[in-house]
């Protein structure tokens, strides 16, 4: 047997109290619709009498509650929501009884779409006696499936199983202290227990967290986290880590922490994976590193759409799945193509190819170890003077000074002659230059420099450059 | 008399042990590790390449084409699908000159340091977290005084950290600091320019110092990086 407790004029909240007063009844309960709840009273009989003593008991619960709902049982969800929608008060349907006792009822409590209800009034029907009267078989051919959903309803014959409403779960600890806390150190160990309380609440649910909320009085922070963990210990150590970085305002006096629910991870493991971070233990290292050289000065680097000098931004590093980059898709077709891996800078098929290439010189006598010059193998422009292939070699590379070390530099026909920087100063032996660039000129920090390479009388290969806005040299970095 | 005393003795820890430890006073055989190239050709048919759970040093003056080995290393590792980590110790890394030498920046986790201890701790903690196929750390502008102050046993810790793991790790440093603790020491030097108007290229010395694996038949050798 079921109940069903409708509520004609409804609101937010009395449909939530009608929930709770369900719940106080039977377990399994179904939000149907706003204003409608439907529960089992299977087995309930025990607790609280016959089934009338249910219905006048809910009824009474309702009342209570201050709402003005109407009650009623039959056998079945459907036939006790008709009578709920469509009897005032208690109403109580023995079994086999639906049919005759909803048969006064008017077509609108089976809530009809409006054409259905239209073509039944124009055939004259406009009770459920006379909709139940029709035959089956021509309802379907007229009015369809809906037609024939609503013929079972009519007759009191509905026979579909409760869907029984399941509340979203919330996993929040609390905990008021007696003294406020104005250190960090005493908050571990309060964090770790409500921790361990939520984690172990999630694991009963096979679910984790991938959002935590921490509310410390005033103060309220929230930590995400790359992939869905329920890990106490791990969530522990991140929120403290974060506290440290950026310590509440205020001593505390109530912790609040709250663990949005999520699936938690599965990952398929393989042999020929490529090796990576673990993702829950990569999130405490990059916190710890934070902590060390700060948030900021953490992450993965990458290069902005501009054409000024150095400019990039660190994002946040998150691991990336195997085989998603660009560079590995080429490898793969190297490899496909039967090409090592490490050929592609150098342009030859294997290591041993470039041992096959290398030729020997003759050693001084007493030099040790053996001398090699690579060049006549693998890079004939070497000795010709001829420009090598690009894909034959290696590009130079430039380390950044960041700032740029300011220059005295001295000029001769416009060329740099002698340079200061830095703990490095000497006739500049060779120069190449001036490489001019500009740009952002719309905006306050435009740029606009003219660039040298030049090769100091140490040895070193810089890159300088001399600022038009500030008639200054200064030093970018150095080749290497 | 002592003898049969120790021969006893080993006879009952051997007993005692034997249902946890097969042969507790047999030396472990020593470890193969694997190779993985430098994408320096000369180098990766020379020394094989870097070996794996080992420390590579690699020093030398500036100008001398260590950042661009670094970055040869790197690229090598992210073609492999790894991730890497780049422990910089005077934020001297330049993006552009990443990409431009074929490293895939999204694999690369910059730790952008100022100070020495900085690039040990950061150094310590990425090494602790392992996962990482290539974790490099650049020391070569920093002061020498300040490097010479580094303990050999900071040096042995991290070798231990990645003993039994699949990382490299690089260190990169203006003159030798690792001394044992490093299986394969490269010093490299600059041995002329090439200009034309332009900057057109450096001509590089390579030699190997260290190899611990085997002595290789070829120590020294050069090559060239173009602008």
């Amino acid at each position: 047997m079921f109940a069903c407790i409708h509520v004609p004029n409804f609101s937010n909240e009395a449909h939530a109290a009608l929930l709770d007063c369900a719940g106080v009844f039977s377990p399994r309960v179904e939000n149907t619709a706003p204003g409608t709840v439907v529960f089992d009273l299977e087995g309930l009989e025990r607790l609280f009498g016959s089934y009338s003593e249910i219905a006048e008991k809910v009824a009474a619960h309702v009342r209570a509650a201050g709402i003005q709902a109407h009650v009623a049982v039959a056998s079945n969800p459907d036939a006790a929501i008709t009578a709920a929608r469509g009897f005032r008060g208690v109403t109580v349907l023995g079994r086999g009884t639906e049919e005759k006792r909803l048969e006064d009822l008017s077509l609108d409590v089976l809530s009809p779409s409006p054409e259905i209800l239209e073509t039944l009034d124009r055939w004259g029907i406009r009770t459920i006696r006379g909709f139940a009267q029709l035959p089956a078989v021509q309802v379907s051919e007229r009015l369809g499936q809906e037609g024939i959903r609503l013929h079972k309803l009519a007759r009191g014959a509905g026979s579909r199983p409760l869907v029984p409403h399941q509340e979203a779960l919330r996993f929040i600890e609390v905990m008021e202290l007696d003294y406020e806390i104005g250190a960090i150190e005493p908050l571990t160990f309060i964090l770790s227990r409500l921790l361990d309380q939520i984690c172990s609440r999630l694991r009963t649910r096979n679910l984790a967290t991938h959002e935590i909320h921490l509310a410390l009085g005033m103060d309220a922070r929230v930590l995400h986290l790359p992939v869905p963990v329920c890990n106490p210990k791990l969530l522990t150590k991140l929120l403290i880590l974060d506290l440290e970085a950026h310590p509440p305002g205020a001593s505390i006096h109530q912790v609040k922490v709250e663990a949005i629910p999520a699936k938690p991870r599965i990952v398929q493991n393989g042999l020929f994976i490529p090796l990576s971070p673990e993702p829950e233990k990569l999130e405490l290292t990059l916190a710890r590193i934070a902590a060390v050289v700060g948030k900021e000065n953490v992450g993965s680097p990458e290069v902005l759409d501009t054409y000024r000098p150095d400019a990039f931004r660190v994002k946040k590093f998150g691991v990336m799945s195997a085989g998603s980059s660009e560079i590995a898709a080429k490898r793969r077709q190297n490899v496909a193509q039967g090409v090592s891996p490490g050929a592609w800078l150098l342009g030859i098929s294997s290591p041993g190819r470039a041992a096959e290439q290398i030729s020997r010189s003759a050693a001084p006598a007493g030099a040790g170890p053996e001398k090699i010059t690579l060049a006549q193998g693998l890079h004939p422009g070497l000795r010709s003077g001829a420009a090598p292939r690009l894909n034959f070699v290696h590009r130079l590379t430039l380390r950044r000074f960041r700032p740029c070390f300011e220059a005295t530099v001295q000029l001769r026909n416009s060329v740099p002659i002698w340079i200061a920087f830095h703990g490095v100063h000497g006739s500049v032996e060779k120069a190449s230059g001036p490489w001019r660039s500009s740009g952002d000129w719309w905006r306050p920090n435009n740029w606009d420099r003219e660039e040298w390479d030049i090769e100091v009388l140490d040895g070193g290969l810089y890159r300088i450059y001399y600022d038009v806005h500030t008639d200054r040299w200064f030093a970018e970095g150095v080749y290497d | 008399m002592c003898f049969m005393q120790s021969v006893v003795l080993r006879a009952r820890l051997e007993s005692a042990l034997g249902e946890r430890i097969a042969s507790p006073f047999t030396d472990l055989d020593r470890r193969v590790s694997e190779i993985v190239p430098t994408g320096i050709a000369a180098v990766d048919a020379i020394a094989g390449g870097l070996p794996r759970g080992e420390i590579t040093e690699i020093f030398g003056p500036p100008s001398s084409g260590r950042t661009r080995v670094m970055l040869s290393i790197l690229a090598e590792a992210m073609a492999r699908e790894e991730v890497c980590a780049l422990a910089d110790g005077t934020d001297a890394f330049d993006p552009a000159s990443g990409i431009a030498a074929g490293l895939d920046l999204k694999r690369l986790l910059w730790v952008r340091c100022h100070k020495l201890e900085q690039v040990l701790k950061a150094t310590d903690l990425l090494l602790q977290g392992g996962g990482f196929g290539c974790v490099v750390m650049d020391l070569t502008d920093l002061p020498l005084s300040r490097l010479r102050s580094i303990p050999l046993a900071c040096w042995f810790r991290f070798q231990r950290a990645i003993e039994k793991t699949p990382t490299v790790l690089v260190v990169m440093t203006s003159e030798s600091m690792v001394k044992s603790a490093a299986a394969l020491v490269l010093r490299l030097e600059m041995r002329g320019t090439d200009w034309s108007t332009l900057l057109n290229a450096m001509d590089m010395n390579v030699e190997i110092l260290r190899f611990r694996r085997k002595r290789p038949s070829i120590s020294k050798f050069e090559f060239r990086i173009s602008k």
